[in-house]
C-alpha cells in the first residue's frame, strides 16, 4: 500500500478507478451468473414436457412400424420397430417411478409400466406374426393397440398436468426473475454510489496536500511568510511540488533577512551622521553663548550706568540701567513659565528703550488689573508681540503710534490685550500669521530672534487651545489688536 | 503544530484503509449472501416439485369418481392408506377421457400397482379381469359391488340384506299411513288401492348384492303382515350404460300413467335424479322416495320432506376396510372375504341430528 501511495498521482488516481471498475465488474459478473441460472431454470421448466413428447413420440414410433409389419411385413419396418423400440424402452427407463403425493408422479410411474407392458405385448405380437399364428397375433395386437391407446390417454393427461404445475412453476420463476432484476438494478445502484464515494474519498485525501499548498502559497503570496510549511508524506508529483515550494519560501525568507539587515546598516550610518551634524551645531552655539558672557555685558552696563551717574547724566543713566535690566531678563529667562508681573516689566523696560532710541513717539498706555499679576505664562511672549506690533504697525504710519497694554479677567480666563492704532492688517494676513504660515523676514536687523510663529506655537502649547491667542483688525490704518486668553489657573 | 497536521493526514489516511477494507469486506459479505440467498431461494422454487414418497401404490376404480359417496369413500381410504406410507390413487380422476370400470382395470394391471380396489360387478368381463389382476399378482379388493366368481381377496360393502331391511320396514310404515289414511276415506276394501313400489336397479350390472337387497325388503314387508294386494314392488330398470341415461330413465317412470307410490333408489345418482323429477313433475307427498347415501344434497331433501329416508353408509368405514384388507394381505398373506360397512336410516325424525353431527365434524 505503501508503495501504491509512493507511486505517482497518476498511477494512484488510475488504481483507484481500476479499483471501482473491478468491484463493479464483479458484481456484474454475479448478476450475470444470477440472470444466467434463472434463464436456465427457465429453459428447463418445460422439459419435462419436451421429455414427454419425445416419450409420445417414440410410442407412436413403435405402434406404426409394429402396424407396418403387420400389414407388410417388411423388413425395414421391421427394422424401424426394433428402433424405436430401444429408443422407447430407454425412454421409459428413464421415467420415475416414485409414488409421492404429487399427481404426475404417480402418473409417471404408471406410464413406465405401462409401456414396459405394451413393449412385452409387442414383441409378443411381432414374435407370433413372425410364426404366422394368425390367430395369436391379432389378439396380441388387438391388445398391444389398447395399452398404446391407454398409454396415450395417459401421456396427454400427464402433459396436461405438467403443464398445469410448470406453468405454475414459470410464473414463479418469472417472478423471481422480476424480483431479480429489482435486486440487481438496486445492487447495481449502491455499487455505483459506493465507487463514487470511495473515488471521492480517495481523489480528496490525494488532493489534500495540494491544497495545503495552495493555501501555504496563499498566504505567502499575502506576504505572511510565518506560515508551517506543508508536509510532503509521499513522493508523489504533489510531494516533489511541496518539497520545491518549502524551499522556495524558506530561501525567500533568508533573503529577505539579508536585505533587511543591510538596510538597518545604512540607517545606522545615516544616523551617525545626523547626530554628528547635531553635536558641531551644538559646539558652535557654546562656543558663541561662551562670548556673550552676561556678567561682562552687565558689567559694562553698570559701569556705563555709573559713570552716567558721576557725570550727573540722570537720564543717560536711567537708560543704560533699563537696557541692562532688559538684557538680564533675556539672559536670566531660561524657565518656562514666569509671572505676568515679570513680562508686563520686560514690556514696560523695551518701550523705554523704544522711546530713548527714536525720542519718544511711542505712546505707551497699561490698563492692568494688579491681581492678576501674580499669574503665570510662557515666558518671552508679551514683549515679541509688543514689538511686532512696533515694527509692523506704528513704525510704518504717519503720527504718534499708541500701545495699549491690557492686563483684565474675562470670566475664568486671563486675558491680555495689545491694541496699537497703527497700520492694522488685513484678513488674508491674519489668517496667515495664525496658521504659522507667513514668513517673516529674518534678515531684520533689529528683530529680536522669536517669531510671531514661536510665540503663538508656545502659547498653544500652554494652553491646549488653538484660540488663546486672536487677533483683530478694522482693516488699513485702523489699528490691531491681539488678544491672549490664557487660562487662569487657581492658586 | 506541524506534527498535529501530520496526524491528521496520517488518520485520514487510516481511515482510508478502512473505508477500502470495510467497502471490499462488504462488496464480498454482499456477495456471498446474495449467492447463498440466491441459492435457496432457486432451490425453494424447484424443491415445491416433491412431495412425500410412498411405499405402495393402490388404485380405487369406480364408477364415478365425481360423484360424493365415492370422493367420500376415497378419501377415508387415502387417509388410512396415508398413515402406513401408501398411496390411492382413484383412478379416472387424472385422465382427461371417461373410462369404464373395465378400462380403467387393464390399464392398473397395466400399470402393475400394488393393489387395486374395485366397484365390481357380476360381469364376466371384470371377472375376468379381477382374475387376470390376481394372476399377475395384484391383489383385488371389491368395493360395495362384489364379483363373487372372480378370484378378489375380499369384498368390503354393505349388507345388502340389512339395506333391504331398512328399506323394508320404511315401505311398511309408508303401507300403515296408507292404511290408515284409506280406513278414513273409503268405505270398501275394494277400494283400497295397491301400493307400487319402484326399485331402481342398475341395468348393466347382475348385482347380486341389489337382488338381496330388492329380496330383504320383500320379505320385511311380508313379515309385517302386509298382503299382496297391498304392494307390489317392480323392478325398473335404469339404464346406466351411457352418461345421462338414468337420468331419462328416472323421467320415464314419471312419464307413464301409473306413476309408483314408492320408489327405492339404490345409489346416490339414482336419489338425486327420482327427488328432482318428482320435484319437477309436482308429485311430492304423493310419490316416496326412499334414498340412498347422505349427500348434503339428500339430507336437505330429507329435511323438506321431498324424499322419505334415506340410507346413510359408513364411507369412512368402507375406505379405511378396503384398504386394511389390501395391508393385511401384504403382512398376513391373507384378510377376512367380507368387510360391511355401518349403514344407518335418516328419515325426517332424525335428519335434524344427523345434521347437527355433521356440523359437529366440521
Amino acid at each position: 500500500m505503501n508503495k501504491l501511495l509512493n507511486s505517482s498521482l497518476q498511477t494512484k488516481i488510475i488504481s483507484v478507478c481500476v479499483f471501482a471498475n473491478m468491484i463493479i465488474f464483479v458484481v456484474n459478473l454475479f448478476l450475470l451468473l444470477g440472470i444466467n441460472s434463472m434463464s436456465n431454470d427457465m429453459d428447463m421448466v418445460y422439459q419435462d414436457n419436451r421429455a414427454l413428447n419425445e416419450l409420445t413420440k417414440a410410442l407412436d414410433e413403435v405402434q406404426d412400424s409394429m402396424t407396418l409389419y403387420l400389414s407388410s411385413k417388411t423388413s425395414d419396418s421391421l427394422e424401424n420397430y426394433y428402433i424405436s423400440a430401444q429408443r422407447l424402452s430407454n425412454l421409459a427407463g428413464d421415467l420415475d417411478d416414485k409414488i409421492t403425493d404429487l399427481s404426475y408422479n404417480r402418473m409417471e410411474r404408471n406410464i413406465k409400466y405401462m409401456t414396459g407392458n405394451y413393449l412385452s405385448e409387442v414383441e409378443q405380437t411381432i414374435d407370433t406374426k413372425r410364426g404366422r399364428n394368425v390367430e395369436k397375433y391379432r389378439a396380441y395386437y388387438e391388445k398391444s393397440t389398447e395399452l398404446y391407446k391407454d398409454i396415450k390417454a395417459y401421456l396427454t393427461s400427464l402433459n396436461l398436468e405438467l403443464f398445469v404445475s410448470n406453468s405454475e412453476n414459470f410464473s414463479t420463476l418469472i417472478t423471481a426473475f422480476r424480483y431479480f432484476e429489482v435486486v440487481a438494478v438496486a445492487v447495481t445502484f449502491l455499487v455505483m454510489i459506493g465507487n463514487v464515494i470511495i473515488i471521492t474519498k480517495f481523489v480528496k485525501t490525494m488532493i489534500m496536500p495540494l491544497k495545503k499548498l495552495s493555501d501555504s502559497a496563499d498566504e505567502v503570496a499575502d506576504g505572511n511568510f510565518d506560515i508551517v510549511l506543508p508536509t510532503a508524506h509521499y513522493n508523489d508529483e504533489v510531494g516533489i511540488v511541496i518539497g520545491a515550494f518549502n524551499k522556495m519560501v524558506i530561501s525567500i525568507k533568508d533573503y529577505i533577512e539579508k536585505l533587511r539587515e543591510s538596510l538597518e546598516k545604512e540607517k545606522d550610518m545615516q544616523e551617525k551622521e545626523l547626530t554628528m551634524e547635531a553635536h558641531l551645531k551644538d559646539a558652535q552655539l557654546k562656543y558663541l553663548k561662551a562670548q556673550i558672557n552676561p556678567h561682562f555685558l552687565f558689567n559694562t552696563l553698570n559701569a556705563g550706568a555709573q559713570l552716567a551717574m558721576m557725570e550727573g547724566a540722570d537720564r543717560t543713566y536711567e537708560y543704560v540701567q533699563t537696557v541692562a535690566d532688559f538684557f538680564r531678563y533675556n539672559v536670566k529667562n531660561r524657565e518656562d513659565t514666569v509671572k505676568v508681573r515679570e513680562e508686563v516689566t520686560l514690556v514696560d523696560n523695551y518701550i523705554r528703550i523704544l522711546n530713548v532710541r527714536f525720542s519718544g513717539d511711542i505712546g505707551y498706555d497699561k490698563q492692568v488689573d494688579e491681581r492678576l499679576l501674580e499669574h503665570e505664562m510662557p515666558s518671552m511672549i508679551l514683549q515679541p508681540i509688543v514689538e511686532n506690533a512696533v515694527n509692523h504697525g506704528i513704525r510704518e504710519m504717519a503720527g504718534e503710534g499708541r500701545i495699549l497694554l491690557k492686563v483684565y479677567r474675562e470670566d475664568d480666563r486671563l486675558c491680555i490685550s495689545v491694541i496699537d492704532n497703527g497700520k492694522g492688517m488685513d484678513s488674508k494676513t491674519i489668517e496667515e500669521i495664525l496658521s504659522g504660515t507667513r514668513n517673516p523676514d529674518e534678515s531684520r536687523y533689529d528683530n529680536n530672534g522669536i517669531g510671531m510663529d514661536n510665540v503663538i506655537s508656545r502659547l498653544r502649547l500652554f494652553a491646549g487651545r488653538d484660540d488663546v491667542i486672536n487677533i483683530k483688525s478694522d482693516g488699513e490704518d485702523k489699528g490691531c489688536e491681539i488678544k491672549l486668553s490664557l487660562p487662569l489657573e487657581e492658586k | 503544530m506541524k506534527k498535529s497536521n501530520v496526524d491528521i493526514y496520517q488518520k485520514r489516511i487510516n481511515r482510508q484503509y478502512l473505508t477500502l477494507l470495510f467497502t471490499l469486506f462488504f462488496v464480498v459479505i454482499t456477495l456471498i449472501a446474495g449467492s447463498f440467498y440466491f441459492r435457496f431461494y432457486r432451490a425453494g422454487i424447484t424443491r415445491r416439485a416433491e412431495g412425500n414418497e410412498y411405499d405402495q401404490y393402490y388404485v380405487m376404480i369406480t364408477d364415478n369418481y365425481k360423484s360424493d359417496f365415492w370422493q367420500s369413500v376415497y378419501r377415508s381410504a387415502l387417509e388410512t392408506a396415508k398413515e402406513h406410507g401408501i398411496y390411492v390413487d382413484l383412478l379416472g380422476e387424472n385422465l382427461s377421457g371417461d373410462y369404464s370400470c373395465e378400462e380403467l382395470m387393464r390399464m392398473a394391471i397395466a400399470s402393475k400397482v400394488d393393489g387395486i380396489i374395485v366397484y365390481a360387478s357380476e360381469a364376466v368381463s371384470m371377472t375376468n379381469l379381477i382374475d387376470e389382476a390376481v394372476k399377475n399378482g395384484i391383489p383385488v379388493v371389491t368395493l360395495y359391488g362384489d364379483s363373487t366368481h372372480s378370484d378378489r381377496l375380499s369384498f368390503v360393502g354393505v349388507g345388502g340384506y340389512s339395506v333391504g331391511k331398512l328399506y323394508g320396514k320404511q315401505i311398511v310404515n309408508i303401507i300403515k299411513d296408507n292404511r290408515r289414511q284409506e280406513l278414513l276415506e273409503s268405505e270398501t276394501i275394494g277400494d283400497r288401492t295397491q301400493i307400487q313400489i319402484a326399485v331402481l336397479a342398475n341395468a348393466d350390472t347382475l348385482d347380486a348384492g341389489q337382488n338381496i337387497i330388492i329380496s330383504s325388503m320383500q320379505d320385511t314387508i311380508r313379515q309385517e303382515n302386509a298382503t299382496d294386494s297391498e304392494f307390489e314392488v317392480s323392478i325398473v330398470t335404469v339404464d346406466n350404460t351411457n352418461a345421462f341415461a338414468v337420468e331419462e330413465s328416472i323421467r320415464d317412470i314419471f312419464m307413464q300413467e301409473e306413476v309408483p307410490d314408492v320408489i327405492v333408489a339404490l345409489n346416490e345418482l339414482n336419489t338425486v335424479c327420482a327427488y328432482q323429477a318428482v320435484v319437477d313433475y309436482n308429485m311430492v307427498g304423493d310419490v316416496n322416495v326412499l334414498g340412498y347415501y347422505d349427500s348434503e344434497e339428500i339430507i336437505k331433501a330429507i329435511d323438506r320432506g321431498v324424499i322419505y329416508a334415506t340410507v346413510a353408509i359408513d364411507t369412512d368405514q368402507l375406505g379405511t376396510y378396503s384398504v386394511q384388507a389390501l395391508m393385511d394381505y401384504y403382512e398376513f398373506g391373507n384378510t377376512s372375504e367380507y368387510y360391511t360397512a355401518d349403514i344407518t336410516l335418516i328419515n325426517k325424525e332424525n335428519v335434524g341430528d344427523f345434521k347437527k353431527k355433521e356440523e359437529q365434524d366440521e
